[in-house]
C-alpha cells in the first residue's frame, strides 16, 4: 500500500476490500499492517458475562481484534467470508455487509466443537484514515445466529 | 399501505437527501410513531431484519418490525449514534433502550430492561426509503430479557 495515494472513497473502499481479501486467507498479520498501529475495534455482540466483570469485544486491533481474529481461524480452520456490498465516502468511512462462516473443529467460547458449519451476515463500520490505514472497525452481528447453527442453545 | 410519503428538504420542493430521509424516519420511530416513519419507506423497499429472520418488501414487513417493538417496550427510548451517508446508503448506529411490558420475540414479559446497540443501514433515493437492512445481536437482547436457553425461550 503506498503512503502517497490520495484518500478517496474508492480508495477506501480498497483497503477494507483487501483486509477481507486477507482475512480469507487467514493473513492476520496481513489484515492488522491496514490498520493504524493504535487502531481501535469494537465487536459489539462480543460481550463475556463473568461473576464480577463484563469482558466485551472493545479494544484495539492490537490486543483485542488480533486475538479474536487468530482464534476465529483457529476454531473454524475453513473460515471464510463474502462480501455483499461497501459503501465508502471521501472521509474515509466505509461500511461493508459480509458474510463469515465457516466449521468448527475447536471450542469457541462456551461452544463445544461438533463439526457444525455456520453462516452469519455481517455488518461493519470501517474509518481509514489520510495515510490509506483503517483506524476503527465496529462489527455487529447476530451472536445467537451463530451459536444455534453450531448446535449451542444456551445464552450464556 | 399502498403509497410512500416523499421528504422534502426545508423551504423546498427538491426531495430531501438521503440522510436528512433517514432522520425523518429516526425521529418517527423515536417518538414511537411507527405510521409517521412507515410513511418514509417504499412500497416496493427490501426489508431484512436479519436478527429476526424477517425479510421481505415494503412498509408492512418494517411495520411488524417497530410495531412488536413499541407495543413491548411502552417507554422506549431510541438514541441515534452516528448517521454515516456513504452516496444513497445511510447507515446508522443506535442504541435502543426500554422496559419490557409484553411479549417481544418469544420472550415472556418479566419486566427486564434492555439496552441494546444496533445498527441500520438504509438506502434511500428521492426522498423515500428504498431498503433496509437491520443488524443486532439477539443473544445479547434475550440475555437483558433474562432468557436461558434459545429452545425454551418463552420458559422463565
Amino acid at each position: 500500500m503506498t503512503t502517497t495515494q490520495t484518500r478517496t472513497a474508492e480508495s477506501a473502499a480498497g483497503v477494507v476490500t483487501e483486509f477481507f481479501d486477507r482475512y480469507r486467507a487467514h493473513d492476520i498479520n496481513g489484515m492488522a499492517d491496514l490498520c493504524s498501529i493504535n487502531a481501535s475495534l469494537s465487536y459489539v455482540p462480543v460481550e463475556v458475562w463473568g461473576k464480577q466483570r463484563v469482558l466485551r469485544g472493545d479494544g484495539k486491533v492490537g490486543t483485542i481484534g488480533k486475538p479474536l481474529w487468530t482464534g476465529l481461524v483457529t476454531a473454524f480452520p475453513d473460515l471464510t467470508n463474502t462480501v455483499h456490498t461497501v459503501a465508502a465516502n471521501d472521509d474515509g468511512d466505509v461500511v461493508a455487509e459480509v458474510d463469515i462462516e465457516g466449521t468448527q473443529q475447536l471450542a469457541w467460547g462456551l461452544i463445544r466443537p461438533a463439526g457444525q458449519h455456520y453462516c452469519e451476515p455481517h455488518l461493519f463500520v470501517f474509518h481509514v484514515g489520510p495515510d490509506l490505514l483503517i483506524d476503527s472497525m465496529t462489527g455487529y452481528w447476530n451472536d445467537a445466529g451463530i451459536s444455534q447453527q453450531l448446535g449451542h442453545e444456551e445464552v450464556d | 399501505m399502498t403509497s410512500s410519503q416523499t421528504e422534502t428538504a426545508p423551504g423546498s420542493s427538491a426531495p430531501a437527501s438521503p440522510a436528512t430521509t433517514v432522520q425523518a424516519f429516526l425521529d418517527a420511530f423515536a417518538r414511537r410513531d411507527a405510521a409517521g416513519a412507515l410513511a418514509l419507506v417504499s412500497p416496493e423497499a427490501t426489508v431484512t431484519v436479519h436478527p429476526l429472520g424477517i425479510g421481505g418488501r415494503g412498509p408492512g414487513v418494517l411495520g411488524v418490525v417497530l410495531g412488536d417493538m413499541i407495543r413491548a417496550f411502552p417507554d422506549l427510548l431510541v438514541t441515534t449514534g452516528r448517521i454515516i451517508t456513504t452516496g444513497d446508503v445511510v447507515t446508522v448506529l443506535i442504541k435502543v433502550e426500554g422496559t419490557q411490558a409484553a411479549d417481544y420475540a418469544g420472550a415472556i414479559n418479566q419486566e427486564k430492561h434492555l439496552d441494546i446497540d444496533q445498527a441500520w443501514r438504509f438506502t434511500a433515493t428521492g426522498g423515500v426509503i428504498t431498503g433496509v437492512s437491520a443488524y443486532w445481536c439477539q443473544q445479547q437482547l434475550y440475555r437483558r430479557l433474562a432468557v436461558k436457553r434459545f429452545d425454551a425461550i418463552a420458559i422463565a
